[in-house]
């Protein structure tokens, strides 16, 4: 009888376990909270336990497949927990790093490190006008630096928005009465001053997720650096590299090397330059990050083309969640430059939808007007 | 099933809820463990419903708590009822009081505004239900501040001193995941998610929710709603727009759907503008067929 019950607590051990190497998070006090419930419930009606330990261990509606599978796999086969399935689960190509290479026809992938020799470089001439509305699939790597150095100087400001909290103000504001009592005191109770009550300044934050399939390489550098230029107004900024996995990719880069962030990158990401299966990655993102890094204040930026390799479902479903969490969706498609094209492929069809803004993003022009959007 | 958990089943059908298995074991779970019950689903999915049909089913006070962006403690908590305070003291300079006395009087308890968490905390009658509504909506500084309540059942108000919780009330927070919630309060409760109902759920429900409404109908128009969630939209209509759009149905005195009353009236279903225009006449013919083969 003993040795059951320690063999239920132990098994409860186990199963936490897995739940956690998969990134569900359970701490110590839910396994307490699932053993309380376990003995609350009839052992014997596996639903019933099924249900009792999906809600002590508050696990999240994204995590449910997952919980499911593992149950299973720990409760009705009650097999040992095997670590190689988690290391299976999160497949990497390690690759050399790829380079940007200028092939006559278009640039792909690492430019010269250091760009000092521009070539003609007349006094008095901007070749600035010029290159903010040439697509950058058409640019030379002098133009691409040159494009970079714009960017970095990119004038950017944010509209400022308000919330609805309350905070002390010197200024104008409503009154306040509570600090204005407590002020009242240092003059035995006459109301010299009143205290203040202000609307605080809302932070925004922004999730930028961008396609490095082989029908956006021209593009990829750009936005990195239109992703740079974002970062220097709006604090939060987190990237993500996406084709046919998903990559955090915000602690990689950094805002002085654009080429060298892109090859570390290049290094991270699989199959750079491959095909996309946007829904898939989406999806992905959801489950990992969607808790932590989107709320209402969030702008989410997607730069891809829409050419999706995956089932236009996933997609769907991924970008309603998305869209119920966020408080902005702009997609932004290179291809939208070119004045024939139409956004006929399943993906983007379906994707469009749930999107607040979709705009071009093949020259500098396109981005600054972004900038106003996202503003 | 544990008898228990049948028996809350079986309680909360009684007071009106169509409770399936997931939703009455978080419940039995909650009392049991005396933890906060965190429910989680999307709109209109019976989050609300649950600690409304849980105060009658204790026969208790339901405390109701709306969070929203900005909400303060002091919305949330007691506020001291200043300009009363203001005018007792104007009045006693003229009787000339003892200021002793008077700081006594006027932070009495009568001049405590109670908020919804004190209401819920100071009842003496007997434990309250606690519905800490879309918590969600509220800033993060103010979940740490609930995290703390929930866990001591205890207030303190400096004039007065700390007032502890003589019952502890049944707490429910909702959200609708507009944003996550702390993993800190996630810890602090017990987790349900409620997920649209399915089929014969929902035809009960409408049974239960919607008086006069024939079985024939109730079937149809849960069988056109089940259909249409399973479509691409922005905002997926959650029981609540089944009800409204079945008592519209009833007013306009229709006992069977049709394509023309579908349009008329489908603004109760769908509420997003993208969503209505995306209805066009095929949509809703291909929605009818289904309903109608559920005869």
């Amino acid at each position: 009888m003993k040795d059951g019950a320690h063999g239920l607590v132990a098994q409860l051990a186990r199963f936490a376990g897995a739940l956690r190497a998969r990134e569900v998070r359970v701490g110590l006090g839910d396994e307490v909270d699932a053993a309380t419930a376990l003995t609350l419930v009839d052992l014997l009606d596996r639903d019933e336990v099924h249900r009792a330990l999906r809600i002590a261990f508050k696990v999240p509606r994204e995590a449910w497949d997952l919980f499911d599978r593992l149950f299973e796999e720990y409760w009705d086969g009650n097999a040992a927990p095997r670590r190689e399935a988690v290391r299976q689960a999160l497949p990497r190509d390690h690759r050399g790093p790829a380079q940007w290479r200028w092939d006559g026809e278009r640039v792909r992938l690492v430019v010269p490190e250091r760009a000092g020799d521009r070539a003609g470089d007349v006094p008095g001439y901007s070749p600035e006008p010029l290159l903010r509305r040439k697509s950058f699939e058409r640019c030379s790597p002098e133009e691409i630096a040159e494009l970079e150095r714009l960017l970095a100087r990119l004038e950017v400001r944010l509209a400022v928005r308000r919330t609805r909290r309350l905070v002390p103000t010197h200024a104008r504001g409503v009154v306040d009465l509570r600090r204005s009592f407590r002020h009242a005191l240092a003059s035995d109770g006459d109301f010299l001053k009143l205290a203040r009550r202000r609307r605080a300044i809302e932070e925004p934050s922004l999730v930028v997720l961008y396609d490095t399939s082989g029908s956006m390489d021209a593009y990829t550098r750009m936005l990195l650096g239109f992703a740079f230029a974002l970062r220097r107004i709006i604090a939060r900024v987190e990237i993500f590299a996406f084709n046919t996995s998903l990559v955090r990719v915000t602690r990689m880069v950094s805002p002085a090397q654009v080429a060298r962030s892109l090859e570390r990158i290049s290094a991270a990401v699989p199959d750079w330059s491959g095909g996309t299966r946007i829904g898939g990655c989406l999806e992905d993102f959801n489950t990992a990050f969607l808790g932590t890094l989107v709320n209402r204040h969030t702008t989410v930026l997607v730069f891809s083309d829409g050419l999706d390799h995956g089932d236009a479902r996933v997609l769907a479903r991924a970008m309603r969640a998305l869209r119920e969490r966020a408080g902005r969706i702009l997609w932004l498609n290179p291809l939208l430059g070119d004045p024939r094209y139409k956004p006929e492929a399943e993906g983007m069809r379906v994707a469009l939808q749930f999107v607040d803004h979709f705009g071009p993003a093949h020259d500098l022009e396109s981005l600054e007007r972004l900038l106003r959007v996202v503003g | 099933m544990n008898e228990e958990i049948r028996f809350v089943q079986a309680e909360m059908e009684r007071c009106g809820y169509i409770a399936e298995p997931a939703i009455a074991t978080a419940v039995f779970l909650a009392r049991e463990m005396r933890r906060p019950l965190l429910v989680e689903g999307a709109a209109g999915v019976g989050k609300t419903e649950i600690a409304k049909v849980l105060a009658r089913m204790l026969g208790t006070e339901l405390v109701r708590l709306q969070c929203y962006e900005g909400l303060d403690t002091h919305t949330a908590l007691y506020e001291w009822n200043y300009q009363r305070q203001l005018l007792r003291l104007k009045i006693a300079e003229r009787e000339g009081h003892d200021p002793g006395r008077l700081e006594e009087l006027i932070f009495g308890r009568e001049y405590l505004l109670e908020r919804p968490l004190l209401r819920a905390i100071a009842r003496r009658e007997g434990p309250a239900v606690l519905l800490v509504d879309e918590v969600d909506r509220a800033d993060e500084g103010f979940e740490a501040f609930l995290l703390e309540v929930l866990s001591d059942f205890q207030i303190t108000i400096p004039e007065l001193g700390t007032i502890r919780a003589e019952h502890v009330p049944f707490v429910l927070l909702t959200s609708n995941r507009s944003r996550e919630i702390s993993d800190a309060l996630r810890r602090r409760c017990l987790y349900l998610f409620v997920e649209h109902p399915t089929l014969e759920k929902e035809i009960r429900i409408l049974e239960n929710k919607v008086p006069g409404v024939s079985d024939k109908l109730a079937r149809a128009v849960a069988r056109f709603v089940q259909r249409l969630r399973t479509r691409e939209l922005r905002k997926l209509p959650g029981v609540a727009e089944t009800i409204d759009w079945t008592q519209a149905l009833l007013r306009l005195h229709r006992n069977a759907l049709d394509a023309e009353t579908v349009h008329a009236t489908l603004g109760c279903l769908l509420k997003d503008e993208h969503d209505l225009k995306a209805a066009s006449n095929e949509t809703v013919t291909e929605l009818l067929a289904y309903a109608a083969a559920g005869d």
